[in-house]
């Protein structure tokens, strides 16, 4: 008996593990599946990291103001490609392979203009992690944040605002 | 025989633990609605928002508003035990997108033992308005709010205790949607002639 539960544990372990740590890199690869699609290549990914430095969010107020914690942002981003599918089955899936480590806390589609935003959050120690997929039309992001206890403050009070703004702070350079 | 005599004891006293422990956690849920039945919607929604807010991060949340302000320090009191936040809401295109078997599914759950209908809570946004208050004795354990009109769906459940008199402060924050809901006013001399 003993023997048959440390096969479960052997079998079982790994695939959480990897489930719960490579949930970015799943869900990119569900985008691409899903969608027939392809983010941008690791070149622009690493000269993303170094804009990411300087980059700073403007949130409600027009003050400047950094989201993420430094260093912590993962980004893949797809650029002018269709994103022509059924959204319902795509949100089932999404849901299906992060509900169990993931808390989804915002999730809006809007049809008429082809947005989907999906809002998921989970513990990291004493801090969070954000994951923020952004898809449009023609466009997608996914990115993955460190929070601090503030700043998720802010993403709860305004989930909306607040998840572009860390798209925003991926992927737009800072001009000051 | 001692072993047996543990046995004797510890099934019944365990089971009676379960009891009691399940009672509480029915208890603490009976508030919050189900609202996966209307799902389904999304499908013909020109626009679906759907938040999930839990006790955690609730209590996160309210950090974030000030005890200076008057404002904010009302809504961080209202925050304070509440156990989760939950909105569905649905734009659509075109009317009749929407059965009444769907405000039905919502409906039977609040006309489950506890819930009642509050009277005389208004919106200003078109559209019927529908607010129940789940009573826990003489305390709120949580309250549900159904907004629908032609093109929108909207259902709002707060789970734990809420001052009904400031929840029109929560508009607007944490994911919760504008309704413009006007609390029924306190009867006056007048109106009781």
């Amino acid at each position: 008996m003993k023997t048959f539960i440390a096969i479960i544990l052997l079998v079982v372990a790994p695939t959480f593990v990897h489930a719960k740590n490579d949930d970015f890199n799943a869900v990119v690869k569900m985008i691409e599946q899903f969608y027939g699609v392809k983010h941008v290549g690791i070149p622009f990914l690493a000269k993303a990291g170094m804009k990411v430095a300087t980059t700073a969010a403007r949130i409600k107020g027009g003050q400047a103001r950094r989201i993420a914690e430094a260093g912590s942002i993962k980004l893949a981003v797809f650029e002018d490609q269709e994103f022509n599918g059924d959204f319902m089955k795509f949100r089932t899936s999404l849901n299906g392979a992060l509900n169990t480590t993931w808390m989804p806390v915002i999730q809006t589609i809007s049809s008429g203009d082809g947005e989907q935003v999906y809002i998921y959050l989970r513990e990291a120690g004493q801090k969070f992690h954000a994951l923020v997929i952004t898809i449009a039309q023609r466009d997608a992001t996914v990115v993955q944040v460190t929070l601090s206890e503030k700043n998720l403050a802010l993403l709860l009070k305004d989930p909306e605002g607040t998840g572009k703004s860390i798209t925003e702070e991926a992927t737009i350079n800072d001009q000051e | 025989m001692k072993t047996l005599f543990h046995i004797n004891i510890r099934t019944p006293l365990i089971a009676l633990l379960l009891i009691i422990a399940t009672g509480f956690v029915a208890r603490a849920q009976d508030s919050r609605i189900q609202l996966a039945s209307l799902d389904h919607l999304a499908a013909k929604a020109n626009q679906t928002v759907d938040v999930a807010i839990d006790e955690r991060l609730i209590r996160i949340a309210a950090k974030v508003f000030s005890d200076e302000k008057t404002d904010e320090k009302e809504i961080k009191q209202l925050l304070t035990g509440l156990k989760g936040i939950y909105v569905k809401s649905f734009e659509f295109e075109t009317e009749g997108q929407y059965a009444a078997a769907d405000l039905e599914s919502i409906r039977s759950q609040l006309r489950g033992p506890g819930w009642s209908r509050m009277v005389g809570v208004n919106s200003k946004k078109e559209g019927n308005l529908e607010v129940y208050l789940l009573l826990n004795g003489e305390t709120i354990g949580g309250l549900a709010v159904l907004h629908s009109d032609d093109k929108e769906l909207t259902v709002v459940n707060i789970v734990g205790p809420v001052d009904l008199q400031k929840l029109a402060k929560l508009e607007g924050q944490l994911g919760i949607p504008d309704l413009e809901i006007e609390p029924a006013k306190p009867k006056t001399k007048n109106d009781e002639k």
